[in-house]
């Protein structure tokens, strides 16, 4: 665990092209005898050379480390730099930090994802470490569904994993927002995909995408009869120290960094979110 | 009682004292320099400089514990290799002539620094450093520490505490460093006798009877526990707040700060901390332009619910301490007692 300022060491051991935008680079630590050991949901701060640091979610699961993998959409100039290393280069890593979604009670429940974008990232992480515990334990999970959001057919990342998935048992159902291309598959908007899940008292939720995605995904689950208490959200926000002390991702008497990122609907009705009040 | 040990030091007694205190120490004082501004900075040369006592320091201790601008760590980049090493340590500093006020808003950022570990380069200041406060005798204009609980004088905290009795200080020592010190070099001092008890709490009273602003603190902390702050008042704020970050510099509990990297050349530089203002537009916002916040509604907003909300219900005590600084420094004139003003004085009217 590195909860101080000076970065561990880490190679870039892999790089995967997840689409035009986004990659995934796989990470593992110089220094082996540092203890390392995280949840799903958690976010490393990732130090790029001369760019700064910038909190990004772990996008693997806990039982793949040493290797730690982060979804990278390129966003700014940390993450537009991140894309023209190569593997074999360094990046400083701190963490993890903040609260991860809640495991350890989705035993025998019904999991349904709703990802958007880069939002499968931190989802994913939490996929395959329930596929990993369906594999050694009766009741880890009842179900799992995910329901992927996509711009267009050239902006779906993750296509291997999510194949890979599906042979697994996970229930895959796609769509884009619009297409040009011979798209088979959905096209709308991934809310459009909710009604045709049967979602019932056992089902927990767990949403990550765009605010406005989030906003009418989280609405027409409530609308649907999913209780509050089921249903999970990983915020996003500007953050410099991952420690709650430098200000930046402060929520309503909150940290996010420290409190969050993964919040449930429950709490988040007792805070001041600004995406979710207009 | 929480001080170990008070004594008397006759006033000619405190140059001859600080000379023997710098000898093992930086000494950190208040000096006016040649434009009037009275500010703490290192004495080289005790005899040749005038410690001022007389005004409030500009700035606070906080550039001291949290500079403006510091280094976290160096880093290299060598053949494709990364490596971060981490500062300097600091050196042992006393500091002379501290207000209430400033003493107070250093043992919230103790606080602040202390989660969810000691921060590494603040602490190490401060496990460096003494204080020596002065208490206050004469408020200042803007000062209104007696409602934040923070002055004129102080019951702990300090490594010593100086009362001006006119030819004499009363001195308190704090546990530890502070009691130590007053041993070390107790042929400076002489016990405190019935009248110089007297004399100090004569002034302690006198000094209560002068402020001059009335400022609701208390109040507004409870109506914030119980209700949300009418959006006019915020809006009303917002508009004449122009985004200079003037109020969070010089608040010595304003602790929020920005981490970037300084680039020294194509294998070197810096990671540096420093200093930010929640009311700046750039604060929350992300890669990518998204930004959580309306800054033409809410650019306030943050700040004064922070120090007057989160933190009285967090710590019983809102993070203010009255030094009155943010009402100079801000042209907008919509400083921490404006809104305070604002929140009380509608309650009043309201039935």
């Amino acid at each position: 665990m590195n909860k101080t300022f000076i970065p561990s060491q880490a190679n870039i051991c892999e790089i995967i092209h997840e689409n035009e935008q986004i990659a995934t680079f796989r990470l593992e630590l110089i220094n082996k005898s540092i203890p390392f050991a995280f949840l799903p949901g958690q976010f490393l701060m990732l130090s790029i050379p001369h760019c700064g640091e910038a909190a990004i979610s772990i996008s693997s699961s806990p039982t793949a480390l040493p290797l730690i993998d982060l979804s990278i959409r390129k966003a700014g100039k940390l993450t537009n730099a991140i894309h023209t290393m190569k593997a074999g280069n360094q990046v400083g890593i701190r963490g993890p930090f903040g609260k991860p979604f809640p495991t350890e009670t989705f035993a025998n429940r019904d999991l349904l994802f709703v990802a958007g974008g880069i939002g499968l990232a931190p989802l994913k992480s939490v996929i395959d470490y329930s596929l990993f515990h369906s594999s050694v334990e009766k009741d880890a999970v009842q179900s799992m569904t995910l329901l992927y959001g996509s711009r267009t057919p050239l902006d779906i990342a993750f296509q291997s994993t999510v194949n890979n998935w599906q042979k697994q048992g996970v229930d895959c159902r796609l769509t884009v927002d619009k297409t040009e291309t011979d798209w088979q598959g959905n096209v709308g908007l991934v809310t459009d995909l909710l009604p045709d899940y049967k979602l019932t008292d056992n089902t927990t939720a767990l949403v990550c995408g765009p605010p406005v995605m989030i906003k009418f995904v989280i609405a027409q689950l409530s609308a649907m009869g999913c209780s509050d208490e089921a249903i999970f959200t990983t915020l996003e926000r500007h953050m410099k120290c991952g420690m709650g002390t430098c200000g930046h991702c402060h929520l309503d008497g909150k940290m996010v960094c420290v409190d969050g990122p993964v919040f449930s609907l429950s709490q988040l009705k007792t805070m001041d979110v600004m995406e979710f009040s207009q | 009682m929480i001080d170990l040990k008070e004594m008397i030091l006759s006033k000619d007694n405190l140059i001859p004292l600080l000379r023997k205190l710098k000898k093992d120490a930086r000494l950190i004082a208040p000096v006016q320099n040649k434009y009037g501004d009275t500010l703490f900075r290192e004495i080289d040369d005790i005899d040749g400089t005038e410690i001022d006592l007389h005004n409030q320091p500009q700035a606070s201790l906080k550039p001291f514990f949290l500079p403006q601008q510091e280094t976290l760590a160096d880093y290299t980049i060598t053949n494709g290799e990364y490596s971060f090493t981490p500062p300097a340590k600091a050196e042992d500093t006393i500091f002379f002539g501290v207000r209430s006020c400033d003493l107070t808003a250093l043992l919230y950022m103790d606080l602040i620094f202390s989660k969810p570990s000691k921060d590494p380069t603040y602490y190490d200041r401060r496990n460096h450093s003494l204080i020596i406060t002065l208490g206050c005798n004469q408020p200042f204009p803007n000062c209104f520490c007696e409602a934040t609980g923070s002055g004129p004088y102080l019951e702990y905290g300090y490594g010593l505490q100086f009362i001006d009795l006119g030819d004499r200080y009363f001195v308190s020592a704090g546990r530890g460093k502070g009691a130590d010190l007053l041993k070390k070099w107790a042929y400076f001092f002489r016990e405190v006798n019935e009248e110089d008890q007297q004399k100090r709490y004569q002034l302690f009273l006198e000094a209560r009877g002068q402020f001059t602003r009335n400022i609701q603190v208390a109040h507004a902390c409870r109506k914030l526990e119980k209700e949300t702050v009418p959006e006019e008042i915020w809006e009303k704020l917002s508009r004449r707040c122009y985004d200079c970050g003037g109020c969070a510099y010089v608040c010595p509990t304003c602790t929020c700060f920005s981490i970037d990297d300084m680039i020294l050349d194509a294998k070197h530089g810096l990671r540096i901390r420093t200093w930010d203002a929640c009311t700046s537009s750039g604060f929350t916002r992300m890669a990518g332009g998204h930004n959580p916040t309306d800054r033409s509604r809410h650019a306030l907003k943050r700040r004064f619910l922070h120090k007057l909300k989160y933190d009285f219900e967090r710590h019983g005590k809102a993070s203010c301490t009255g030094c009155g600084r943010c009402i100079d420094i801000c042209f907008g004139g919509v400083d921490i007692t404006t809104f305070i003003d604002l929140l009380t004085t509608q309650t009043q009217k309201k039935p």
